[in-house]
């Protein structure tokens, strides 16, 4: 039999209901496994990456930037668990919508920074920057794809390079594929380029409707949806 | 007052929520469920549904990326 | 093990971050790379020339397709993976994930399960994949960073990605859990 412990120092949580009414006092408490400390292994990819850092650095420095950027999101993602597809697929599945708001939040912070960043390069009399590509239903038709995609794989691009590093032997084979799907993608492009492409432009909506409407307007469409998520997550409360 | 385990060791995001909702309805008040996970991911999601839905809730940190989730049914 | 029970390592390295906290973190690396590199953040155009790499360097011959006609995209498969940025950001996405799990003693190698899961993984891959090309971009490329770049296509992509997102988790109920 395996040895079962009754538990009786429990780690306090933050909420107080919990501490009066701690569920492990209660229940069958699996003794911890031995566990390994694999800090001393980060601080050895620390090393890594600071190594890696200057030797890029030594080539060019756009290049030890872009390693960096790299890193600073992939701790991002993985500290905060972030991922664009439960924010997209939990208020139709499991009715949770906190990554929702958050991917909102993200947005929305975006929109500011990057529209500084256009509006400034636009006075200049420079070129507007930034991922703005042709409209149509090609886009439609490539995001359904990608979206039933992300759903079954469980992570999109960013998450699946998130897991990988986490150490999911799925995801390693979701990328390979992944990977694969695009080279197909452009092994058809001449077919998708005859159907949409080529009537297709890029519409940068400043360019449109002129710089305070396009704002104003993206900043209330995020706000309303903020709103919306937030009364859809708490509509089975209680 | 019972017991049940859950395992959904090597189960992607959503499959532990899922199963976790569909267990959770089937218990008694008073029951308890441990999930066990190994996904990051699920160790914040699951917990956060069952507190949202006034269950009480606590983690425990199994082994390198190990969780179980206890998860004590309250109505 | 004291730094364990430190409150601020606790906190930083051992738990994980509110998701508001990532949202803004993730929203300022973004503008800061824009500013720097003059480029919005993107995945999935990186992942294109891994993969056309490779199909050349088994012998596949893509010079006649008609994307590749445009020499510049050609060029960019010259490239070596260590002098090029995107390949070098992406590897720096999972280094980092690997250092913060490590950080947090909660990296492990999560095996597969069942033949479900490889038939997930290589599905959901290949449509992703695929997706990306005609989509010009996947949820960072084509979402986040364009909605930010107030670009129309973004917006027509976030309003699809929840039809797609209705219908892959129909199909995951019904086949794959």
């Amino acid at each position: 039999m395996t040895e079962i412990v009754k538990k009786s120092t429990i780690e306090k949580e933050e909420n107080a209901v919990e501490t009066k009414t701690a569920v492990t006092n209660r229940a069958m408490v699996r003794p911890a496994k031995k566990r390994r400390n694999q800090l001393p292994l980060a601080f050895v990819v620390l090393l890594g990456v600071i190594f890696m850092a200057y030797y890029l650095a030594g080539k060019s420095a756009g290049l030890a930037i872009s390693w960096l950027f790299g890193i600073c999101f992939g701790v991002v993602l993985q500290k905060s668990r972030f991922c664009f597809t439960a924010a997209f697929r939990d208020p139709i599945l499991t009715g949770s919508t906190s990554l929702t708001k958050a991917v909102i939040i993200a947005v929305a912070v975006a929109t500011v920074g990057f529209g500084a960043v256009q509006y400034a390069a636009v006075s200049k009399g420079g070129a507007i920057a930034g991922s703005i590509s042709p409209v149509g239903w090609h886009v439609a038709i490539g995001a359904v794809m990608f979206g039933i995609g992300m759903v079954i794989a469980g992570g999109c691009a960013s998450g699946t390079l998130m897991r990988v590093g986490e150490g999911f032997v799925m995801q390693w084979l979701t990328l390979v594929f992944f990977v694969a799907g695009t080279v197909l993608g452009v092994r058809h492009w001449g077919f998708w380029e005859r159907l949409f492409f080529d009537g297709a432009s890029r519409v940068h909506l400043p360019s449109v409707l002129g710089w305070p409407l396009a704002i104003t307007l993206q900043l209330a469409v995020l706000g309303i949806l903020y709103i919306v998520a937030d009364k859809w997550g708490n509509r089975n409360k209680g | 007052m019972a017991e049940y385990r859950l395992d959904c060791l090597g189960e992607a995001c959503p499959v532990p929520l899922l199963k976790t909702q569909k267990k959770m309805a089937e218990l008694q008040v008073g029951d308890i469920l441990i999930v066990e996970v190994d996904h990051s991911c699920a160790m914040k999601n699951v917990p956060e549904w069952a507190r949202k839905e006034g269950h009480n809730v606590e983690i425990e940190e199994i082994g390198e990326g190990e969780w179980d989730i206890y998860i004590e049914k309250a109505k | 093990m004291k730094l364990e029970k430190n409150k601020y390592f606790k906190a930083v390295v051992k738990e994980a971050w509110p998701y508001t906290v990532g949202a803004v973190l993730l929203a300022l690396l973004n503008i800061s790379l824009f500013i720097v590199t003059g480029s919005a953040w993107g995945i999935s155009g990186t992942l294109l020339n891994w993969g056309s790499k490779i199909y050349k360097a088994v012998g596949g011959q893509l010079q006649n397709w008609v994307y590749y006609s445009d020499p510049a995209r050609l060029r960019a498969l010259e490239t070596p993976f260590f002098s090029h940025g995107g390949s070098l950001m992406n590897l720096g996405i999972i280094v980092g994930a690997f250092m913060a799990s490590l950080a947090a003693s909660q990296f492990k190698i999560r095996k597969i399960k069942s033949v479900r899961q490889v038939i997930a993984a290589m599905l959901g891959g290949l449509l992703m994949g695929y997706g990306t090309r005609i989509a010009f971009g996947c949820n960072i490329g084509a979402f986040f960073s364009a909605v930010a770049s107030f670009s129309l296509h973004g917006w027509v992509y976030a309003i699809f990605i929840f039809v797609g997102a209705w219908i892959g988790s129909k199909l995951l109920v019904k086949y794959f859990m």
